[in-house]
């Protein structure tokens, strides 16, 4: 009884190792087959999915804070992080980030930063200009553009979605198209039309148009203002607040 | 103690004044007024039964949107203003790896060859501003440029680099170590040693950034009104002493050289 127990059991054992092994090779083919990233995500509980306070407009970091001119125009949704200034009468419209966290950003009088560009400015510059961003007076800088490291002097006026690299100067009354890459260390000179990917020459402004620039950028200037006094310089919001903790019965 | 009180119910009485006038300044504004209300922005956003899951290391600005089936990977960063939208697929995003400012990362639902794709992306990328990656597949260590497109089924390998605003194609393979440039992208040159170097410094400096933004985005109310209180005392610093004597300066100046 108890041997053919063992001889029973026996039988049983043997051929699971190589029943094993053969599961395991195919388990591995498939494995080949079809690779899945190995990611190990290990979600912490408290990471707030919504916060009742929205995005901060301005950001602090270390001992740099953003300024903000008195009567320049930050839309809602602007981020402004770290050494940025904005001189008066500029106007940063909505969706822009302006992240001053390596190096400084400076918006200059009746400047405007566009719809969703994203300012930023790199540790250090290929060339031997300051890496920090510097706009100056009187540019309009066009919707979705990106700007790092670069310096634009008055009067000038960026297209849309345009690309200025690290390094790269535009200097005054000068146009840049729609659509321009500016390559590392470009410099555009004085009163020309730029454009295309790489940015290249396209032809010299004629005087009439190079006293359009400013005008622009006084005409964004006076369109902020309207948008300016749509808001109030202090929010609402602390009522819906105080009234949304008392529905959840948390004390004010 | 009673000059305690008695200031106390006097604010009191100057602030329901207060919320008394802002009432009246809305109904003069009639149906031109508008009344602000709590952000809706959801960070996190979940579709029905899909649901972002983010690791606790990771920094994801609140101005980003995480919406559907997304993951990302421990010390990695999205930044402000981006939007990952995993909704008809799923976005994979490893560690260390960065996306910056106002990218944009879809996944194809529908696309001209029927494969459905989902958008994967590896260890130590940098994704950089305002990038578009639409189901794409981005290995580890590679480096998107700033405002690059890369479109349906693009697969961009270890340490390969895209340039600056280029546009590549769908189904373009860019292999190992290689910098693919321009609209539509085509070889340039092959990545540098020092390029190759400067992609794992350049993840780990963001890394480092991240932190420090996410320090100071989620700090609560208290810790950011003793921060502005700091900085009214110590608003005059040295900066503001040289911008009244520049004032005094002549317009000839010329700036930095």
């Amino acid at each position: 009884m108890a041997t053919s127990i063992a001889r029973f059991s026996r039988r049983a054992l043997t051929p699971n190792p190589i029943r094993r092994f053969f599961a395991t090779s195919a388990a591995l083919a498939t494995n080949a087959e079809a690779p899945k990233p190995k990611l190990t995500v290990s979600p912490s509980p408290d990471r707030a999915k919504w916060d009742y306070r929205g995005q901060r407009q301005i950001i602090p970091l270390g001992q740099w804070l953003p300024k903000v001119a008195v009567d320049a125009y930050v839309a809602p949704n602007v981020v402004l992080a770290g050494q940025v200034t904005v001189w008066d009468g500029s106007s940063v419209w909505n969706g822009a980030v302006l992240r001053g966290d390596l190096n400084k950003i400076t918006l200059g009088f009746c400047a405007n930063v566009q719809e969703r560009c994203v300012v930023h400015a790199a540790w250090s510059s290929p060339t031997g200009l300051p890496a920090e961003t510097l706009i100056d007076r009187y540019v309009t800088v066009g919707a979705y553009s990106l700007l790092r490291s670069c310096t634009i002097e008055p009067e000038c006026i960026i297209g849309q979605h345009s690309i200025l690299m690290e390094g790269s100067l535009v200097e005054t009354r000068s146009i840049l198209e729609a659509g321009s890459v500016v390559p590392p260390g470009r410099r555009i000179p004085s009163g020309e039309l730029w454009g295309g990917n790489p940015a290249r020459f396209i032809r010299t402004l004629t005087n009439e148009e190079t006293l359009e620039i400013p005008k622009l950028a006084v005409a964004i200037n006076h369109l902020s203002g309207d948008y300016f006094s749509e808001f109030l310089p202090y929010s609402t919001v602390y009522l819906e607040v105080e009234k949304f903790k008392k529905s959840l019965g948390i004390a004010v | 103690m009673v000059m305690g009180r008695a200031l106390y119910s006097v604010g009191f009485w100057i602030r329901e004044t207060g919320q008394a006038l802002d009432r009246l300044g809305c109904r003069l504004q009639g149906k031109n007024h508008f009344r602000e209300q709590l952000s809706r922005h959801r960070t996190l956003m979940n579709v029905f039964d899909k649901s972002p899951s983010v690791d606790k290391q990771a920094f994801v600005a609140p101005s980003a949107s995480l919406i559907g089936n997304v993951h990302v990977g421990p010390a990695s960063s999205i930044w402000y203003g981006c939007v990952l939208r995993g909704d008809a697929n799923s976005i994979s995003v490893g560690a260390g790896t960065n996306i910056q400012d106002n990218t944009l990362v879809h996944v194809a639902k529908s696309n001209l060859s029927g494969k459905v794709l989902p958008t994967l992306i590896g260890d130590n990328v940098t994704i950089g501003h305002s990038a578009v990656l639409h189901g794409c597949t981005v290995e580890d260590e590679a480096y998107i440029g700033a405002s690059a497109t890369v479109l349906d089924g693009a697969h961009v390998e270890k340490q390969a680099m895209v340039e600056s605003g280029a546009l590549v194609r769908q189904n373009t393979r860019i292999p190992s170590g290689e910098v693919w440039g321009g609209n539509p992208a085509r070889f340039l040159r092959k990545v540098t040693e020092e390029e190759k170097a400067f992609f794992s410094s350049s993840a780990v400096d963001y890394s480092n950034l991240a932190q420090v933004h996410a320090v100071e985005n989620t700090k609560n109310l208290d810790e950011t009104d003793f921060k502005k209180l700091l900085y009214k005392k110590n608003s005059r610093d040295a900066e503001y002493d040289s911008v009244l004597s520049d004032l005094s300066l002549s317009e000839n100046v010329p700036k930095s050289a």
